[in-house]
């Protein structure tokens, strides 16, 4: 039973970071109805800032761990949403009226591009986030062994979900987008500038993909430029699983796919942890084709 | 227009010109080795090695009377793409390809250099059945994965490890040194409490190391590559877990202390072929001090040494046979070569083109992050 509950708790720890990766997906085909593959490499590229900004501003010497990384974090998030801006305007916007696979293809070149970029600027080996910048304090209950950095992982996923969630539903601008996602003709015809809607999509979606960057680096230390495909695979994994287009659904379904991944490690065989978090998902697509949160859209004809 | 065409004309002539006389005066090797991907650093250490020796070579003449050229291809550590880098060498017009890290990579490339008739001498490719398929072509400068199990389960029986765990991350190399601990620990009747695999390239083992830690062992044999053994290390500690570990020869990289972290990493085991810093030879002396000279430091990855005695074999064999023909050098290498003055000791190759003699050694890291050589 402990072991059950450290893996569940195991689970969640990554599934946080899966569901933060996850809003980027499904905010982008919520609006725009394209998957945007290159949201793993903003990912990457969030974490690559976080390491050159980190070790370059010292900031966790000079305003001490907390502040420190609440600053970076707001630096990273920022110039993420920089860069997914500049690659909807450069990448998506010329392609707006084209067949969607030019936008698809146009998705694929620009994740390249980007993983390569980040290649040519810090090289092809691992980089290594300094350590000892979180504290190694963990809780220890019941059996349990859980590192503190982990609760604070989940806990801020969790809080900046809410509140991108209470952003969409309560705000006058989230109202804008959701009406430019239901349908984006009719949006402009009631005064919505959906350019602007687009291009807020592309700044909110990337800079919590470079949040969940920064906390992948922090956290484990490791990090290389191919690391975007895994866990944009994965992220994709979990807004498919949740329903795609469908944010609260984004967040179950990354929490679900992490602790599915765990406890299929953990009961059934490690080598084959993948097979079952996919083995899953092609599963509920067969008995719920739109996902476990997705609404059955009526097609309009 | 006609005379742009009669320029662009000319310039093609040119061109090939260039080529033609390009090809003829010089003998080239290719360099296959993973240049990006997550074994980059292998790969870029291996053409700096090459790289290195061919300019040595070159002033002091060459091979024959030619220059030798490196024509270096990236197979990104991945079979798919290493099986399009090596048809790509295969047209170039290559006497001998040295390379690839990394087992499973070097086997989906074999049959490719032997149809084509190419001598292979790879450097990091340690899977049994690499040489078990009687292909004349093919060498390897590093030693076999059945020694390598064996130095590391009489490790293990020296340390006293009664219940051991296995973990490979399912690529040729990493399952076949696996299985072949498993085989032998069996047989001396030594407990496997957990044999399984992990996906390499994700960031979080959590849920496999608190399975393994459920498991109850003396020591976690881990047969894969460093970027995952430095995450488990890291992450065991993280869990509060004080097993050791035991790695294989894919372990051995400084990268691996960088990303464990020193304290994670101290009293990690390793086996391995002897490091850059431990070779005993004096070839090995001037080579190190030459890179360093050129380079800044001394090269990080046994392997890459490798790859420089696989070059240093071949250029060798063509000195000798006074030839570039595939035949002649691999016959050469098989029968001839005996006791060469390797860079990572004596050289002679068996009829399966397997290196002969012992090498692999036993490290240990210490709470400075260095690799101890053990007694």
């Amino acid at each position: 039973m402990e072991e059950f509950f450290q893996q569940l708790t195991n689970g969640l720890a990554v599934g946080g970071i899966y569901a933060l990766i996850a809003l980027g997906y499904t905010m982008v085909y919520g609006v725009l109805k394209l998957i945007n593959f290159a949201h793993g490499d903003l990912f990457t590229i969030g974490s690559y800032l976080g390491l050159t900004l980190l070790t370059s501003l010292a900031l966790t010497d000079r305003l001490g761990p907390a502040a420190g990384i609440a600053v970076l974090a707001l630096m990273v998030m920022g110039l993420v949403a920089l860069v997914g801006a500049l690659l909807e305007r450069m990448a998506y916007r010329p392609l707006r009226q084209s067949p969607r696979l030019s936008a698809v293809v146009s998705a694929l070149g620009a994740s390249i591009f980007f993983s390569n970029t980040v290649m040519l600027i810090y090289g092809a080996r691992f980089q290594v986030y300094p350590q000892g910048i979180l504290p190694k304090t963990a809780i220890e209950l019941f059996g349990l062994y859980i590192p503190l950095v982990r609760v604070l992982i989940l806990g801020s996923s969790v809080v900046m979900m809410v509140a991108l969630y209470t952003f969409i539903q309560r705000t006058k601008i989230g109202t804008a987008i959701r009406a430019a996602a239901i349908d984006q003709d009719a949006a402009r015809l009631m005064g919505i500038d959906v350019n602007r809607v687009i291009l807020l999509v592309f700044l909110i979606g990337p800079a919590l993909g470079g949040a969940a960057g920064l906390m992948v680096g922090l956290h484990y230390g490791q990090i290389n430029f191919t690391m975007g495909w895994v866990y944009g695979l994965k992220a994709f994994t979990a807004a498919i699983l949740g329903g795609i287009g469908n944010i609260p659904g984004a967040m179950v379904g990354g929490l679900l796919l992490g602790v599915i991944e765990a406890l299929g490690a953990a009961y059934l065989s490690v080598a084959w942890k993948d097979a079952i978090a996919f083995g899953v998902l092609i599963f509920i697509l067969i008995v719920r084709p739109t996902g476990l949160l997705g609404e059955r859209v009526a097609e309009k004809v | 227009m006609k005379k742009g065409l009669v320029v662009l004309a000319a310039m093609c002539l040119l061109f090939l010109s260039g080529f033609v006389s390009a090809q003829a005066d010089t003998i080239k090797i290719g360099l296959m080795g993973p240049m990006t991907g997550p074994w980059a650093s292998e790969g870029q250490e291996m053409k700096q090695v090459l790289d290195l020796l061919a300019a040595d070579l070159n002033a002091k003449g060459g091979v024959l009377g030619k220059k030798v050229e490196v024509i270096a291809d990236d197979d990104g550590g991945d079979p798919r793409t290493a099986a399009l880098a090596a048809q790509r060498l295969a047209t170039q017009g290559i006497v001998a390809v040295i390379g690839t890290y990394g087992s499973s990579v070097t086997e989906a490339t074999q049959n490719i250099y032997d149809e084509s008739k190419i001598i292979q001498i790879a450097n990091g490719s340690t899977a049994i059945r690499l040489t078990e398929k009687g292909l004349k072509y093919f060498f390897r400068t590093c030693p076999r994965d059945d020694e390598q199990g064996r130095v590391a389960v009489q490790t293990m029986a020296k340390l006293g490890f009664k219940n051991v765990a296995i973990l490979h991350d399912n690529t040729t190399y990493a399952k076949g040194l696996a299985d072949e601990a498993k085989g032998l620990l069996e047989s001396q009747g030594t407990k496997i409490v957990f044999f399984d695999a992990l996906t390499p390239g994700e960031r979080d083992y959590t849920a496999i190391l608190t399975k393994l830690k459920g498991a109850n062992p003396d020591v976690v044999f881990f047969t894969g590559y460093y970027p995952e053994a430095g995450l488990l290390l890291r992450q065991k500690k993280e869990m509060n877990w004080n097993v050791p570990f035991i790695g294989g020869d894919a372990t051995n990289n400084p990268d691996l202390v960088k990303i464990a972290g020193k304290d994670a990493a101290q009293g990690f085991y390793f086996l391995s072929a002897p490091l850059p810093k431990d070779l005993p030879s004096p070839e090995a002396k001037s080579f190190l001090d030459e890179f360093k000279k050129k380079y800044g430091s001394t090269p990080n990855s046994i392997y890459a040494v490798l790859a420089g005695d696989g070059f240093r074999v071949i250029t060798a064999a063509m000195q000798a046979t006074q030839s570039t023909d595939v035949d002649k050098l691999a016959a050469y290498l098989h029968t001839k070569l005996k006791d060469f003055a390797g860079l990572t000791g004596k050289i002679s190759f068996d009829e399966k083109g397997d290196r002969v003699g012992e090498v692999y050694r036993v490290y240990k890291v210490d709470a400075e992050g260095n690799f101890i050589l053990q007694p």
